[in-house]
């Protein structure tokens, strides 16, 4: 693998391959898209009673177990799948109970991210409750005496005419022997959208009363006999460390404190750790500081902000570098042609997860086991990581699921687990190891800086001639999964695809070219993490500034020039199910938006006022979210300040199958890309974060929030994702409108008052 | 050993005097719903009521609290029963990850202590410490509305 060369033990990906057990349960391909699925014929239930398939059982009491295999952190995912395999199978709501499984293969790869979860489990699910319904139909059929084809289910019974029998009393009964293999799940047909009655209809979701109550478990407050606390003690750079010496002599008067363990961690993920260990938390915490140690460090992996940003400049700077992600006719005659070109260039810098329940694990031998037990998104890497930490096979891993205190991507990557591990089988007794809050912040998998040039050729009508971009970045899925990377579009090298999706908008443009470079000086610091919204949240930025750019050049409405390059020409037709309609359905989720911000009054706002206006199409170009974002925002001449003063979001997103959970995500998503766009960064200071507690890093808090108003355009689509799409066009529509109110081009995020200054001046 | 309350019963800890109360309830006493977030008053969701008062329980050291009564998210509602603001809670859907929400919870009871109908404005200036990274603070605004009224027409 082609790392930065500096001779120091850098990240080397690889290292921790996805093992055979858990590819098994890919759907196979390079890419992390399509559905992982498990077979979903019935296996062991969980509890007694008749399973349709995998993801459900109905029991003699009539309780309807829906199997969650996706991580709970505050979507809702739960109620919103379990609503799914609910409507198939003609189920009173209230008879319906989650349950969060433990990590297992048999669930398939088990991954929450990407905004995936609805989207990639509606066949499945769907299909498990039709088949159900199936069952109970005809053995109710059986018990009623009646004909299969004159007994309908509806809310757990079956009926025929006035007489009835319930689910439960049919499973009581033990009258249903029916299996389905995959082959007959998949040829099950679907109901029709216009019969359903759970979907598109809104419940409380069911994780919520315990959230009120403090009674909600998460990782952080699970407790195991026997167990001691523990607290990393961290070294100078995440890459490159050695332990010279080191002494606990001060932390011994410490009262509590056990013994600090140097770590020696074979996955690398530890490079020059210790972890103090006492018997409780604050006592670990007070000795970690007090822990003395000497370190070898390597200056190559102390790269600041500055360097992985100049490094990134000139990277975009040079013609073909990187890989292809996407070719459209022949960009580089168009770029030859003479036509005048719109060159800009557009940045990101470090932002942090900063989930509020800081990274934990706890981890024990149980036997010939070892028992882990932490909030995580991505089980079916964890385990493989975890096992090489502790040298022992896969099979000997038995991972716990939790509720998580906030993902945000940020446990897509569970390398904290490790020097839980490690610090247990030094103990040889549980450890509790949880990250103080600036430990957390520093052992980040951030979004990285970033660094995009796009160059346009426009036609004198505004239709676009070329339309060129090229991403510098970090790229999570090399340092984190790299089986997951793709093949260039040409067929030559690799791209994350997760560190340029957006970048291929749905604008028409005869001739394009995306795209990317790994930007080896961040991965020299820094081990690049999928933070939500993931690439859109920086691609969207250049894509919908540059978009402005060119409008305003031509002299045209922003809004309405949009609208002329979503001719739905050529792939941006879209195609079924998740991007049926393509940039027609764009199109409607911008008029609406323009009506619904009072787009054509804007011109009316007082001086220092502006609107803009952005589009979206995450998570990614084959699971379309159709997003439109109107920011009205006030700037202050003087200071450079920007008040956000409303946001207006219009979305498609198909059918929502909790439309209040699937509004909560937007409400949250969109302020996450406010609290982006002005508020959230993390500067690298020789190799490491420098914000690392809310005291610096300041996300947004309630004095931030402005007016919001949010639509869905309702239909019977396919459901997309939406915990990530209401971020991306928050703060490309912000900085728009501060063009809009005095002038200013901004293309640096975070937008702070300084260059919005500046850029009044340009 | 220091002796004070904790939802109404007596409790005495050995713990040194400077040890924060956040983990004397959480580590001791085992009441988890008070979080862990920030170790510098700085995110909120550590919130407990000292004497009445809302409180950053990891900057609290026990020593200074012989003899208070303390009351955290578990000792909020009545046996059996939801406070006001927890059900307002659950009406508005605030909680996502809901890892914050203890804290937001125990801050909204004191403000609605202090002032039973907040203003928009009292309500930002009391919550702006208590960080969401869910952002549900639409919501949490909503539920503080909803709580005041209903504790006002229990009142009436």
């Amino acid at each position: 693998m082609t790392g930065f060369s500096t001779g120091a033990r850098l990240w080397t990906p690889g290292d921790v391959a996805l093992s055979r057990r858990w590819f098994l349960a890919l759907a196979g391909g390079a890419v992390l898209t399509g559905y992982m699925a498990p077979s979903a014929a019935a296996q062991t239930p969980s509890v007694a009673g008749y399973s349709p398939s995998l993801w459900c059982v109905i029991d003699g009491d009539g309780r309807i177990l829906v199997h969650v295999a996706k991580a709970e952190m505050g979507q809702h995912v739960g109620t919103a799948l379990a609503r799914i395999l609910a409507e198939e199978l003609e189920a009173d709501w209230e008879d319906v109970e989650l349950v969060h499984v433990d990590p297992d293969p048999k669930w398939g790869y088990m991954i929450t991210g990407g905004s995936w979860s609805v989207n990639q489990s509606f066949e499945a699910l769907s299909r498990a409750g039709a088949a159900g319904r199936i069952a109970m139909i005809e053995a109710g059929a059986a018990m009623l005496g009646a004909p299969v084809g004159e007994c309908v289910a509806r809310d757990s019974v079956v009926r025929h005419g006035d007489r009835a029998v319930s689910y439960g009393e049919i499973v009581a009964a033990a009258a249903v022997t029916r299996t389905f293999s995959d082959a007959e799940l998949a040829a099950i047909p679907l109901k029709p959208p216009s019969e359903r009655r759970l979907l598109g209809r809104d419940a409380a979701a069911r994780d919520v009363p315990a959230k009120v109550t403090g009674s909600t478990v998460y990782g952080v407050d699970r407790r195991v006999d026997g167990m001691v606390y523990a607290r990393p003690v961290l070294p100078p750079t995440r890459f490159g460390c050695r332990i010279a010496s080191w002494t606990d002599d001060a932390a011994r008067a410490v009262p509590g404190y056990l013994r600090t363990v140097e770590i020696d961690d074979p996955t690398g993920t530890c490079q020059g750790w210790l972890v103090a260990v006492a018997d409780n938390w604050p006592a670990a915490a007070k000795a970690a500081e007090l822990v003395d140690v000497r370190w070898e460090t390597d200056p190559a992996t102390a790269a600041d902000e500055a360097d992985m940003l100049a490094e990134g400049a000139r990277l975009v700077g040079a013609e073909g570098a990187g890989s292809l992600v996407y070719r459209d006719g022949d960009p580089a005659a168009a770029l030859a042609a003479g036509g005048e070109i719109v060159d800009r260039v557009y940045r990101t810098h470090t932002v942090l997860h900063m989930q509020m329940e800081p990274a934990n694990a706890i981890v024990w031998r149980d036997g010939d086991r070892w028992r882990v037990h932490a909030g995580d998104q991505h089980p079916s890497l964890s385990v493989p990581l975890v096992a090489k930490a502790l040298g022992v096979a896969e099979d000997r891993i038995a991972a716990e699921t939790s509720l998580i205190g906030g993902g945000f991507g940020r446990r897509l990557y569970c390398d904290f687990i490790v020097p839980a591990a490690l610090a247990a089988k030094a103990m040889d007794r549980p450890v509790k190891l949880v990250f103080s809050r600036s430990d957390d912040a520093w052992f980040d998998n951030p979004r990285s800086p970033t660094v995009q040039r796009i160059r346009t050729v426009a036609d004198p009508d505004g239709s676009l001639q070329l339309y060129d971009h090229v991403c510098a970045a970090g790229w999570p899925t090399w340092a984190q999964t790299p089986g997951f990377l793709a093949d260039g579009f040409d067929g030559a090298g690799k791209v994350d695809p997760f560190a340029i999706s957006g970048a291929d908008h749905w604008y028409d443009a005869t001739h394009q070219s995306i795209r990317l470079v790994r930007n080896e000086r961040v991965h020299s610091a820094c081990l690049p993490g999928y933070l939500r919204a993931v690439a859109p949240g920086y691609t969207t930025w250049a894509v919908e500034t540059h978009i402005d750019e060119l409008a305003i050049g031509l002299g045209v409405d922003p809004a309405a020039y949009r609208l002329s390059l979503l001719g739905a020409r050529g792939r941006n037709a879209g195609h079924g199910p998740n991007g049926v309609g393509g940039a027609l359905r764009l199109r409607a989720v911008l008029e609406r938006a323009m009506e619904k911000a009072g787009w054509s009054g804007r011109a009316g706002l007082p001086d220092g006022e502006g609107m803009g206006i952005a589009l979206g199409s995450g998570q990614e170009r084959e699971m379309p979210t159709w997003s439109a974002t109107v920011a009205h925002v006030a700037v202050d001449r003087r200071s450079g300040e920007v008040v956000v003063k409303r946001l207006v979001g219009v979305f498609d997103a198909g059918t929502l199958a909790h439309p209040d959970g699937a509004l909560a995500q937007v409400e949250g998503g969109m302020l996450w890309g406010l609290s982006m766009a002005l508020h959230e960064s993390a500067e690298f200071k020789a190799g490491a974060p420098q914000d690392l507690n809310f005291d610096t890093y300041r996300p947004v808090a309630m004095p931030d929030v402005p007016a919001m108003e949010i639509e869905f355009l309702i239909n019977d689509h396919m459901p997309v994702g939406l915990g990530e799409p209401g971020v991306i066009g928050v703060a490309p529509a912000i900085g728009n409108a501060i063009f809009d109110a005095v002038g200013a081009r901004l293309r640096d995020m975070p937008i702070r008052p300084a260059a919005v200054l500046k850029a009044m001046e340009v | 050993m220091t002796a004070f309350s904790v939802n109404g019963r007596p409790v005495e800890t050995a713990a040194p005097g400077d040890t924060p109360l956040l983990w004397v309830l959480r580590d001791e006493l085992g009441l988890t719903g008070t979080k862990f977030g920030c170790g510098i008053a700085q995110c909120g969701a550590c919130t407990v009521h000292v004497d009445g008062m809302a409180r950053r329980s990891c900057v609290t050291p026990v020593e200074f609290l012989e003899g208070a009564d303390v009351v955290t998210i578990e000792g909020l509602g009545a046996e059996g029963a939801l406070h006001p603001v927890q059900a307002a809670w659950i009406e508005a859907q605030a909680p996502q990850c809901g890892y914050c929400q203890s804290g937001q919870i125990m801050q909204a009871v004191a403000l609605l202590g202090e002032s039973p109908e907040p203003t928009d404005e009292e309500i930002t200036a009391a919550m702006a410490g208590n960080l969401c990274r869910c952002m549900a603070y639409i919501r949490i605004r909503k539920a503080i509305h909803l709580a005041a009224r209903t504790m006002k027409e229990a009142v009436e």
